[in-house]
């Protein structure tokens, strides 16, 4: 170099610049977006990590804008859905999950309040045209998520409105009409086209959608009870458990016999059970083949109801039998005089299957004076036998589509393979994905996996600080009616301080940890956003590799790749 | 993944909304510590400083003829002597009539051992300088040779362990003490695991009209054995078993000590470096010299008072650096 060291050399600040530490690496950092486990479980798809952030930033509206371009219903599933999301939220493993559905239920309210619209873009007369038949769960979300990508919906129900079992099944105490009838009737001005009294199989028929419309989808639910009879021995009066509620929703009285025994272990035997202890019936028994569930309770044993509507209806005076079914009705003539319970069991048989076992000895005698199966309903086979082929739901794929009826979409109840509220809006919205992709003939195939979710040992939990859930108003066993609300909802500020407790898994929290603590200043920060979202950038002309910033940050948001 | 920006990198690195005493380019190792709390303690210092740089890795990495990686004033010295030329600095800016800081560093081979005396002189002459010392605990420039700041029991290229020996047969010299025995206004242990509580420290010392002392916790993945992107960690453990106290002297007398939360075992920390290694053999030296080095956390914890008494302190030693979402908490 020609240069010569003297006594008291200098040299210029910052030179050190010209020198490539870079070249030393043989990793290198960079950003991942990995799901959060609370997208991965929402069966309605929503990136719950995601809002949640928005709502710590109290960017409410964006935050609610985010949700609803998932579920148009968040002040209902707020309220109803059982929360796989907060099972799944890696903050369990540390102190207690986010209250994930309750900050949901925040937003929803608060944009029902605030009148907020939807945000949409005008359709063209032009658009393609898609029948829903059915205005449940599954069908208002399908109609929405069509109308979201541009489709004219035309949108057809048998009853005199909108929201199906959110307005005819699920009690008000859950979810209160007004806010059902509010979600719904706004989500009705989106210039979906809404005909009520329209019953498949009586005013119109599945040719009939086939030949006028680019696509259809079926969210019929199930709107038949299953069969039920013990040694071929029914009552005379027998009530169908989820007619029954219907019932009560619709004229708001139920008989008031003095025992009752409701045979089944999901959401309509533990509401109808507590809708019938607020009318006043003293006893109220769940014959259920399965457990009350609890930490030790495995899910595949465990009652399929939601646990907190079952707390809450033991609470109340509900008596649930666990692991027991009917063996005989003891009838006088066709009347009800009691049941013999057993003890029952899933075990699985010598060749691996899963068979209920009744324990010989274990018999007992219950006496009350009315019996309900609430054991599950199916489709009911009007307008669509050759669909069903003598089966009680449609075998469909994943995306809802029929085999050989391209053009025909279903979700929902209607499946069989699913049972709430936000997996019917899921479907819905997987279902509009798939007619988009039918309708426009499109080569690539949707995609709709949020991808393996980030555990909670890939997450650095130095950084975070304990803090308790935010707890909510529960109305006293007392004040319970049936119809006043049984849950509160969040303040504002607790709905934020849940924001700032989520630990923003698998994203990033521009917190400042790879920027702070980078040993050789190779983590530089942005004013604006860069491409992937996050507020920093690797300098790789100096970045060793070291793997520190990958160690140290908090949300497992940055990975170390092999660069030889 | 994507990264793209709109400004070119070069601009961008000018404009970061930070201090940038110390830049890229220098040759440390894969995560070293020094390095990091050398960048820390530029930050928080800010540009109205001169630096006296005893020799050592800090001074090797950072100005390999011809460049160096300072924007700051700083000044070479020999190995024994940076105390001695910061106060020869002070003394200058003095007589200048100017206020500007002067931050005298060295390793913990130029401090605790062969600048010792300098040092000594520096705070008994009552010099307005800041000696900060990047401890990581051997000589690491010349190749891991022990130091009096080597803990008891750590294995070196000149305390080795093997069937004679179980590394270090002595203790680690307590620095901290010595310097607070000069009855300075200020003296205080940090770690590079808390770079908030560095920050507060170097601010704090900034602020003092005297002598002040800061000695920095900066584990050295090379000699200490472990990965570099373990740094932070290694350094964290060092606090919450114990090991390496985080405490505040004001006169010689302790004026504060950061709580740890919850206390791990000497074990934890231990065995992630290779200069612990033999303590996890199966022999009954090992086990003994494991109690040994527990049983010097557990004094050290008992003598600080270091057990937090809350369950939850913003400053204890998992609050110190929780994050916010935006970051800025080193604003």
């Amino acid at each position: 170099m020609g240069l010569k060291i003297t006594r008291g050399s200098y040299a210029k600040p910052g030179t050190s610049l010209a020198f490539d530490t870079g070249s030393w690496r043989i990793q290198r950092p960079e950003h991942r977006h990995t799901a959060a486990p609370c997208h991965a479980a929402c069966p309605a798809g929503e990136d719950a990590q995601a809002w949640l952030a928005l709502v710590e930033e109290q960017r409410f509206r964006e935050a609610w804008e985010t949700i609803v371009a998932v579920n148009p219903l968040p002040a209902i599933t707020g309220r109803v859905c059982h929360h796989p999301c907060e099972t799944a939220c890696n903050r369990g493993d540390y102190d207690t999950p986010i209250a994930i559905h309750h900050v949901e239920r925040f937003l929803g309210d608060m944009a029902l309040q605030e009148g907020w619209d939807y945000p949409l873009a005008p359709v063209l007369d032009t658009a393609p045209e898609i029948a829903v038949v059915g205005a449940g769960p599954a069908g208002c979300s399908a109609a929405w998520h069509l109308r979201r990508r541009g489709f004219r919906v035309q949108l057809l129900e048998a009853t005199p409105e909108a929201g199906g079992l959110l307005r005819s099944a699920i009690p008000p105490y859950r979810l209160p009409a007004l806010v059902a009838e509010q979600e719904i009737g706004r989500l009705m001005q989106t210039g979906i086209r809404l005909m009520t009294g329209q019953r498949l199989g009586r005013d119109f028929s599945l040719d009939e959608l086939r030949d006028g419309f680019a696509g259809v989808f079926l969210g019929i639910g199930t709107q038949q009870g299953r069969e039920w009879s013990i040694d071929s021995a029914t009552p005379s009066d027998l009530y169908v458990g989820l007619a029954l509620l219907k019932r009560w929703m619709d004229v708001g009285a139920i008989p008031t016999w003095s025992s009752v025994a409701i045979v089944g272990a999901g959401n309509t035997a533990i509401d109808l059970a507590r809708v019938l202890k607020h009318a006043g019936v003293p006893e109220v028994h769940i014959i259920s083949h399965k457990a009350i569930p609890g930490p030790d309770v495995p899910a595949a044993d465990a009652m399929p109801a939601i646990g907190r509507e079952i707390e809450q209806g033991l609470e109340e005076g509900v008596i649930i039998h666990e692991h027991r079914g009917v063996q005989r009705l003891i009838l006088r003539g066709e009347q009800v005089l009691g049941v013999e319970l057993v003890h029952m069991k899933k075990l699985s048989d010598a060749s691996g299957r899963l068979k209920r076992v009744a324990f010989e000895g274990t018999e007992s005698i219950l006496h009350v004076d009315q019996v309900i199966p609430a054991i599950g309903q199916v489709v009911d086979p009007e307008g669509v036998h050759t669909l069903l082929d003598n089966r009680a739901y449609f075998q469909v794929d994943e995306w809802g589509q029929f085999p050989e009826r391209p053009w025909l979409f279903t979700g929902g109840d209607a499946r069989g393979d699913r049972g709430t509220v936000s997996e019917a809006i899921g479907d819905g919205r997987r279902a509009a994905m798939a007619i988009e992709h039918f309708v426009h003939s499109a080569s690539d195939s949707p995609q709709d996996n949020p991808g393996e979710p980030i555990g909670v040992d890939q997450l650095n939990l130095n950084y975070y600080e304990p803090g308790p859930r935010p707890a909510v108003a529960v109305l006293e066993v007392s004040g319970r009616d049936g119809y006043a609300e049984v849950e509160g909802g969040l303040e504002r500020r607790q709905a934020v301080a849940e924001g700032e407790r989520c630990f923003s898994c698998g994203d990033c929290l521009t917190c400042d940890n790879c920027w702070t603590l980078c040993p050789d200043m190779a983590v530089l920060k942005t004013r604006e956003p860069t491409t992937d979202g996050s507020y920093y950038v690797f300098d790789y002309g100096y970045c060793k590799g070291c793997g520190l910033c990958a160690n140290e940050c908090p949300c497992g948001y940055i990975v170390m790749r092999d660069e030889v | 993944m994507t990264q793209e920006i709109e400004i070119p990198l070069a601009e961008l690195r000018r404009n970061q909304p930070r201090f940038g005493g110390l830049e890229s380019g220098h040759r440390a190792c894969l995560g070293c510590g020094e390095a990091l709390a050398a960048r820390l303690v530029s930050e928080s210092a800010g540009p109205d400083v001169m630096y006296a740089n005893a020799t050592g890795c800090l001074e090797v990495f950072t100005t390999a003829w011809p460049d160096s990686a300072w924007q700051v004033p700083w000044m070479h010295s020999l190995f024994s002597n940076a105390a001695s030329i910061g106060a020869g600095m002070e003394a200058a800016l003095k007589a200048q009539g100017k206020a500007t800081k002067v931050i005298a560093m060295g390793g913990d081979g130029g401090t605790f051992d062969i600048g010792f005396q300098a040092l000594s002189g520096m705070l008994e002459r009552g010099h307005n300088v800041l000696y900060v010392c990047y401890d990581n605990e051997a000589y690491m420039n010349t190749g891991v040779q022990r130091s009096s700041s080597t803990p008891h029991a750590a294995a070196t290229t000149t305390s080795p362990a093997g069937s004679e020996s179980m590394g270090k047969r002595h203790l680690k010299k307590d620095i901290v003490s010595i310097v607070a025995a000069h009855h300075i206004p200020y003296a205080a242990t940090a770690s590079v695991a808390y770079p908030s509580d560095i920050r507060k420290k170097v601010r704090r010392a900034m602020g003092i009209e005297g002598p002040s002392f800061l000695h920095i916790h900066a584990p050295c993945p090379l000699g200490w054995g472990h990965d570099g992107a373990l740094t932070i960690e290694v350094a964290r453990l060092a606090v919450q078993t114990g090991l390496f106290p985080l405490i505040e002297l004001e006169r010689g007398g302790v004026a504060g000590a950061m709580p740890i939360r919850e206390v791990r075992p000497v074990s934890d920390y231990l065995g992630l470096q290779a200069r612990f290694r033999h303590l996890f053999a199966d022999s009954a030296r090992a086990r003994e010299e494991l109690e040994h080095l527990q049983a010097l956390a557990n004094h050290n914890i008992e003598v600080y008072r270091l057990r937090g008494e809350s369950r939850q302190d913003c400053m204890d030693s998992e609050g110190a650096d929780t994050v916010r979402r935006g970051g800025m908490r080193w604003a």
